[in-house]
Parts: C-alpha cells; structure tokens; sequence
C-alpha cells in the first residue's frame, strides 16, 4: 500500500488535514483551484467571537504544511480507480497514482445579487459581508464614513425562493462581530440589524451578543428585510417588518451588508460524479453514518471533510478535517 | 323504390325511438333548467340575441366547432380528422337520411325512426340514378365514420399518436356510452349489407352483401342484426346524460348561450351547467397544466375539477391549488372557460374580506398633470433593476414621468381578485383609481402583467392609456425616440400568462427583442406558454411543486439553446432567475437598456 494521499481543496480543512496526514508519515498532495491557499480564510480580516486575526491563523495553519505539495490554479479533470488505488489526471494533465482521497472543497457564498430586492450590484450602497470583511482587511476607508449602517441576517440561508433552505449557521455571529467593528471604526454610525432568529450556539457568542447591545448599542430588529430602494440623495430606503411589535417599517440607511450565506459548493455535482458518491437535496455531499462518521462516503477511501457537507464554523472545520486524516489512516493500515 | 310493409313498422324499431323520446325530453328539461337559472339581464340577452343576423352567426359557429371540429384539427391532424369525421359524417347521414324519406317515401315523413331504418323498410324496384347517387353518398359517410372509430379505438391504445400524452379515465357510464358509440356504425353497416339485395346500396354495402350472401341465403336472418343495431343506438341515447358524451348536445347550447354575450355568474348554475356538460373530457388540458410536471397533482387539472363540478361534488383543492394560468382555457376544444368557474368558485368560499384598510386613506396623490404615471407594484419593487431600466429608457426618450408608488402605495388587486376576494380587491381599486384620476395623468405605465391585467380590465380609467412597459418601449423604438444596437445575443421570450393570454399581448414583446438580438422559438409559446410556477394564483401549491414547475418551464425555455430567456414580467424573472442555470434571465426593459444607443 503506497502512503500516498490527495487532499481536494487548499482552504482550512485541506490545509490542517494535510498537517495531520503529514505528521502520521503520508505524502499528501492538494489541489487547489485557486493561486494560493486558503480559500475563504485568506479573504476574511477577523475571526468571531474573540476577534482573532484571520491571516495570523492562517499562516499558523501553513506552517506546519511545507511537505505537502500544492497543485495550484489546478482542478481535478478524471479519477479512476484501479485495483484499491486511484489514479487521478489534472486540468494540467499532471497524473497522480494515490490510495485515498480527502474531499475539502467548502462552500460557495451565496451570490447576494440572486436576491434581487436587497439591490446588491444595483444601488451603490449595498454591499455583502465578504465586501466588508474587504474593507477592514484593506482599511478601506471610505466603507466606514455611513453613518447609518444595516446588516441583513440569513441572505440566501433559509430562503425556499432561492433554493436554499438550510441555516447557513454561523453568518448570525458574523454579522454581530462585524457589526461591533463597524462600530469602533465609526463610533457614531447607527447600526441595525434585521434578524429572523438569532442564533448563538457557540461558545463566547452569546457574549458577544450581549456586548453588542450594551456596548456598542446596536439595534436588532426582528424582521425581514421586504425591498430595498434608493432615493434622490443615494440613501437607502429598507423596508421591513418589525415583528416583535408588527409593524412595518421604514429606515433610510447609508450602507446595507447582506448576510450572504454558505451555499453548497458548486463544483460539488461534478466530484460527487466523479467519486460514486451522492450530493442530499441542500447540494451538499451526502454522509451514510451522520452521526456516527461525519467524514465518511460511500465510496471506499474517499473521506469528506469541512463545509463540503454542510455550514460549519473554523474550529469544526478543522476538527473535521483531523478526524477526516485519522479516517484515512486508519483505512490505509486495515 | 317502394315500401315493402304496409304500416313501415317492426318492434326492432323501438330501443332506438324510445331512447330518441328519452333524449329529446332530456335535452330539453336540461335546456328549460339553464335558461330558468339565468338571470334576468342574461334572459335579456338571451332573448335580444334571437334575431337573424345573430343565429346565422351561431349556426357558422355551430357548424365550425360541432361538425368540423376546427380547433380539434388546429391540435392535432388525426385527432381533429376523428372528431370531425365522426360529428360531419353522421350529421351528414342524418340529413341524407331525411332526404330519402322526403324524396322517396313522403308518406313516412315525420316518422322519428324511418330515415334510420330508412333501408330495412324500402326495396329497390329498378336501378334509379338519384338511388344511387344517395346511397353512394351513404355508404361514404359511412365509410368516413368508420375511419374515424377505427381512430378512435386505436387512440385507446396509443394515445401519442393522436398527439395526445395523457387522456382522461373513463368511468363506467363512459364505457357504456363509448363501447356502444363504437359498436353502431359496423353494425349500421353489416344491417345494411345484410339487405342490401333488397333496398339497394352502393360500393360497400353492395360488396359485403355479396361477400355475406353465400352466407345467409334467408334475408329474413337480417332482422337480428337490425335488432342490435337499434339497441346499440338505444344504449347510447339512454346512457348519454351519465356520460362525457353529453358534451355533443349541450354544445350546442353552449354556443348559443356564449354568442349572446353570456358569461358564468355562478361556479355551477346556468350558464356554468353548460359549460360543465360541454366538457367532452378529451384531456387536452391534462398535457396542456404546467401542474401535470408533479403527477400527483394530475387529479387537480381542470378535467377533472369540471367531473366534480357536474356530479355537485366538492371542486375545493383543484380549484385553489390551480395557478389560473390559463392555458387549459387557451387549448380547450369547447372553449369552456374554467379559469372563471374556479375564480367564482373561490369567491364563493373566500370572500371575508377581513382586511384593515384604514391606511388607504393617508395616502396622497403625486401631481403628474400630462406626464406619464409610472406603477411599479409589488413585484417590481422586488426587481428594482427593471423599474431602473426602464427610467433609463424613458430617460433617454425624454419621457417626463413620475412615479406613483415610490414610497409604497396600495396593491392594485389583483392578487385579492384572484383568490376571491372582491370585495377588498374592490376597495383597493377604489383608492388607486381615485390616486391616479387625481395625478391628472394621461397615460399608466406598468411594467408588472399582472397589474396591467387588472388595471386595464377591472378599472375605470377613462381618458388615460395603460399601458404595459414592452409595449410602450416598443412604441418608443418604432417612433424613433431611442435607438438599440443590433447585437448577436440570442433570446427566448417566455410569454408571462397574464400578459398573453390574459391580455393577448405576443407580438410587441417579440418585435422589441427582434430589433436588438436574434430571437429563438421555444417549443411552447404565444398562447401555449408555461406558467413560471412562481403564479399568484394558486393559493395552495407547495414551494416544491413550484420548483418542479419552473424547472420544467426553463427545460423548454432552454430547448434552443438561448443566451438570454427574456421576459416582460418581475415575476416570472423572479421565478426563473435563481432555477435558470443554463441562460441568463432578463426582464426586457433591462436587455433594452443595455443596448440603447
């Protein structure tokens, strides 16, 4: 049996299985579709609830990942298996010969302008939480001169009409955290947020949750967000309800940035194809054990790993990806 | 040609008079009930629509639906061909029928069952060329039908054929009245032929006497057959009222009662009764519902909601989980409009009309004396890249416009109407139509059918155009106020269903795209478009099943492998926008505006 691993995708979840996998003596190659590692990590500036660095992370993550061997700007064309091996080709037509197979392929964002009535890529002024995250990684300084700022929670998560009807689980936090940033970049902005639930599993959320309202005095209003419209002077005008007092509701705001949330990766049909296994309703990749083995497929040697089945936050991403390398270490000595 | 019996009368003669009897006191009980259950302005018109002119309208129509199936054959060659030569050709032998009684046996005139037995009762007494030629002319008709039976029975067997996927189940009373519809015309012909040494007869009556006579050498051994075949006429005269096959008289009726301007004020009684007894169950709604994609909910398409309406049984989930589309009305044979049936039905059940209106009256009208009034309603406000487009448009024509909802307004109605509730759709109508009366405007832009629909059939708004947005940039292109660039791009129009058939707008939308693209066909367009699924029609339809709807719909949106499928409706864009993956979606005042020179 060669020790000869592929991992499929350079984010989070492939880098630290890769660390793993090289600490219990594999050789592990990574695909990657971009030019350099990462994958969502590498574009956000923070992390929640305590306000981590992003690249600090990331860099940490990487350190310990110098002997894996990274295929960049690379996606994976055919695998084939062979006896108990799989022989894979590259859009670069290099071939690889390994054993088993991580699959760490994350998530897609979804794209805000699909919601077509919160007018992102139509008014100025509308802009997603990747953007912002943009602005602080980037000091953009003039994302940080609106006075009156909105967040719009569950954008393209639990919403039948765009096909997405799962929790995307962690943009709620995301939203305070960005929230309470704006604010100490822009003490005397007003914030609202517009929520349909708030959902703060997580250790240390609740916290920040808290410190959002008695600190920073961010304003939460339980509602959806209905329209989105522009006035004369480039303001925005937000409709929404407030549901706590049923009321409708209309703020003019400066700046609006949309929750977008995780959607299924959209290469996920054409892996899932390629390795006999199956994606659920969601788009995600389906797991046979859930409960018992959230890396396991039905296809033997092939182990899933991060936000390829489903939203999951940084440290159970990386859980995952652990668990996913003691998985296939395990297959690899049976 | 004489008579060889003295009174013209042999009992076989009697299942089929006594069937004609029943039938005939039948249709016109059911007649007396309709017109009884009009209402006085409808007897009016009914009444005023007696004048020569008029019936001689019914009487074309009569024939061009009835007897010639016109509309049948505009679907489908074959399935027109058996319908017409099935209806034509009988109707033709009954008329020849009464011709040979009248011309050769005057004295039987009158008698109910003479022109059917017409060739039991008479013997040739020397080859006369009249003779001849009308019994020529028989035994072709006859021919025709049987062509059209043998149709018939093959497309029970194979459908498709007939351009049919689907077709209805029959019942037991179906069954009756089918098997003794199709066992009439081979026995009228074996009768025929059995005497035909005595009456005479033509090219196939002759023969198979021929062929026959080897056979029966006692032409008394014809009287059994003559027997069945009255008995199969008999069964299908005293089954035909518990049957689909009641659509043959009530049509007539249907017609007669349409072509006075009458419309269904009830979802069941008078005129409703006749298009429900019209429907002939042919099934060509069952293709033709965009909601037949879920097969489950094949039970809900409008055939079978109109079996439940004839036997008084309860329509509820068809008629509210239908999108009221329209498409089943647009295909429909008969012409039976069912979407208004369900309509009246709904608001028989949800007119509460618990709703809190007191707003209406805070709200203002803009002034907008001579300009145009732009009303963007609901739906286009989710799609504000459409209402931008088109001020772009406007803007570049040096249109001067305002915007009427800007900052929200009253709902035009139209959602209200179509689940029933007239009386709040109503109120709402009353508001805008004072608001926009005020602006002092002369001309409503919308750019949402299903607003347009209701502004233009259900307000008053007299002096002032309205005006859907394809149509107004069209006219705006073709009197050279904007001009667009010819691009490569390929387009699919999808007619939305309030905008073609709910207002018969096809052309303008499609010359707009013409100018500025090349435009595509899509397998099914104009009238036989498919509902988006995203309709605010159905009250009931689950988020799934809508999905499934619009995935079906771009499929055949997608057939011709288009850049863009165009569309001149918020909702339907919506609708398709986040399913489509294999174009781009587009509103096209949107793909207007990007090409604007």
């Amino acid at each position: 049996m060669n020790k000869e691993v592929l991992v499929i995708g350079g984010g989070p979840a492939g880098i630290e299985c890769a660390n793993s996998l090289i600490s219990l003596g594999y050789k592990v190659f990574i695909v990657e579709k971009c030019s350099e590692p990462g994958g969502h990590l590498r574009k956000w500036d923070r992390l929640f609830p305590y306000g981590v660095s992003a690249s600090d992370t990331l860099d940490k993550l990487l350190q310990k990942s110098g002997k894996a061997i990274f295929f960049y700007d690379t996606e994976v064309q055919t695998i084939n298996q062979v006896d108990e091996k799989f022989v894979i080709t590259l859009s670069d037509d290099t071939q690889l010969h390994v054993s088993s197979i991580v699959v760490a392929t994350g998530f897609t964002l979804f794209p805000a302008a699909k919601k077509e009535e919160y007018g992102y890529g139509i008014y100025n002024g509308v802009i997603t939480n990747a953007d912002l995250e943009d602005g602080f990684k980037t000091h953009k300084k003039e994302l940080f001169k609106a006075n009156r700022v909105g967040f719009v929670h569950c954008v393209g998560s639990r919403d039948e009409k765009v096909c997405n009807r799962h929790c995307s689980k962690v943009c709620c936090v995301t939203a305070v955290k960005q929230a309470c940033e704006y604010k100490d970049l822009n003490p005397d902005a007003e914030v609202y947020c517009f929520y349909m639930d708030l959902r703060m599993f997580g250790r240390g959320y609740e916290d920040l949750y808290l410190k959002a309202q008695n600190k920073y005095g961010i304003r939460f209003i339980r509602g959806r967000v209905s329209e989105v419209a522009e006035d004369v002077n480039g303001c925005l005008v937000v409709k929404a309800e407030d549901t706590l007092t049923s009321r409708p509701l209309k703020v003019t705001l400066d700046l609006l940035v949309l929750m977008s949330g995780m959607s299924k990766n959209d290469d996920n049909d054409k892996i899932a194809d390629m390795l006999g296994i199956k994606t659920e309703e969601d788009g995600f990749l389906s797991l046979p054990e859930p409960t018992l083995n959230n890396c396991q497929t039905v296809t033997d040697g092939v182990f899933l790993a991060g936000s390829v089945t489903g939203p999951k936050t940084l440290p159970e991403t990386l859980n995952e990806a652990r668990a996913a390398a003691l998985s296939v270490h395990k297959y690899l000595s049976r | 040609m004489r008579e060889r019996f003295l009174f013209g009368y042999d009992p076989f003669v009697l299942p089929f008079t006594l069937g004609m009897v029943f039938i005939v006191l039948y249709l016109l009980i059911g007649s007396v009930r309709i017109i009884l259950a009009l209402n006085k302005e409808e007897r009016l018109l009914l009444l005023r629509s007696m004048n020569p002119k008029q019936l001689l309208i019914t009487a074309k129509d009569v024939f061009v639906d009835c007897l010639l199936h016109i509309k049948v054959f505009k679907r489908n060659i074959l399935l027109g061909y058996m319908h017409f030569s099935i209806a034509f050709g009988w109707f033709m032998i009954i008329l020849v029928g009464h011709l040979e009684v009248i011309l050769y046996t005057p004295q039987r005139n009158g008698v109910l069952y003479y022109p059917v037995f017409f060739r039991y009762f008479v013997m040739e007494t020397q080859q006369t060329l009249r003779g001849a030629f009308f019994f020529f002319l028989m035994d072709l008709f006859l021919l025709m039908i049987l062509s059209g039976v043998a149709l018939a029975i093959f497309k029970r067997f194979r459908s498709m054929a007939l351009g049919m996927r689907r077709t209805t189940k029959l019942k037991i009373g179906d069954r009756f009245v089918l098997y003794s519809l199709w066992a009439i015309f081979p026995l009228r012909l074996l009768a025929e032929s059995f005497t035909a040494n005595i009456s005479g007869g033509s090219f196939l009556t002759k023969s198979i006497n021929h062929l026959v006579h080897g056979f029966v050498t006692n032409p008394d051994n014809a009287l059994p057959i003559w027997w069945s075949y009255s008995i199969a006429l008999g069964v299908f005269l005293f089954t035909l009222p518990f049957s689909r096959y009641m659509h043959i008289p009530t049509e007539i009726i249907l017609i007669f009662l349409r072509n006075a301007g009458i419309k269904s004020t009830s979802y069941r009684n008078g005129y409703a009764e006749s298009e429900i007894y019209s429907c002939s169950r042919c099934g060509i709604c069952i293709d033709a519902c965009p909601m037949g994609v879920n097969r489950g909910d094949i039970k809900f398409s409008t055939v079978y909601t109109i079996r439940l309406l004839r036997r008084r049984e309860n329509p509820h989930e068809g008629a509210e989980k239908c999108l009221m589309c329209n498409k089943c009305v647009e295909v429909c044979p008969v012409g039976i409009n069912s979407t208004r049936l369900k309509l009246l039905y709904r608001q028989s059940v949800n007119d509460s009309g618990q709703h809190d209106f007191s707003y209406l009256s805070l709200l203002r009208e803009s002034d907008s004396s001579g300009k145009v009034l732009y009303y963007a309603g609901c739906m286009t406000h989710l799609t504000p890249g459409i209402y931008r487009s088109l001020f772009n448009i406007l803007d570049k024509a040096g249109v001067e416009y305002s915007f009427m909802d800007k900052d929200g307004s009253v709902c035009c109605g139209r959602p209200l109407m179509l689940s029933g509730d007239v009386k709040g759709a109503g109120e709402l109508i009353k508001k805008n139509t004072e608001l926009i009366k005020a602006s002092g405007c002369k001309t409503l832009l919308l750019s949402c059918p299903i607003c347009y629909k209701i502004f233009r059939d259900e307000y008053k708004l007299e002096g002032i155009e309205v005006i859907h947005h394809s149509v107004y940039i069209n006219n705006l292109l073709k009197s050279g106020k904007i001009k667009v660039k010819r691009g490569t791009g390929k387009y699919v129009y999808h007619d939305p269903c309030e905008l073609g058939r709910g207002a018969g707008i096809y052309e303008q939308p499609r010359e707009l795209l013409s100018e500025t693209g090349i435009l595509m066909d899509s397998p099914e367009e104009r009238g036989e478009s498919i509902c988006c699924g995203g309709s605010l029609g159905s009250l009931t339809m689950s988020c799934d099943k809508r999905r499934k709807i619009t995935e079906h719909a771009l499929d055949v949106l997608n057939t011709n492998k288009p850049d863009i499928v165009a569309t001149a409706c918020p909702l339907c864009m919506r609708t398709f926008s986040p399913l489509n993956k294999k174009s781009e979606t587009a509103d096209i005042a949107q793909i207007i505006s990007r090409n604007l020179i």
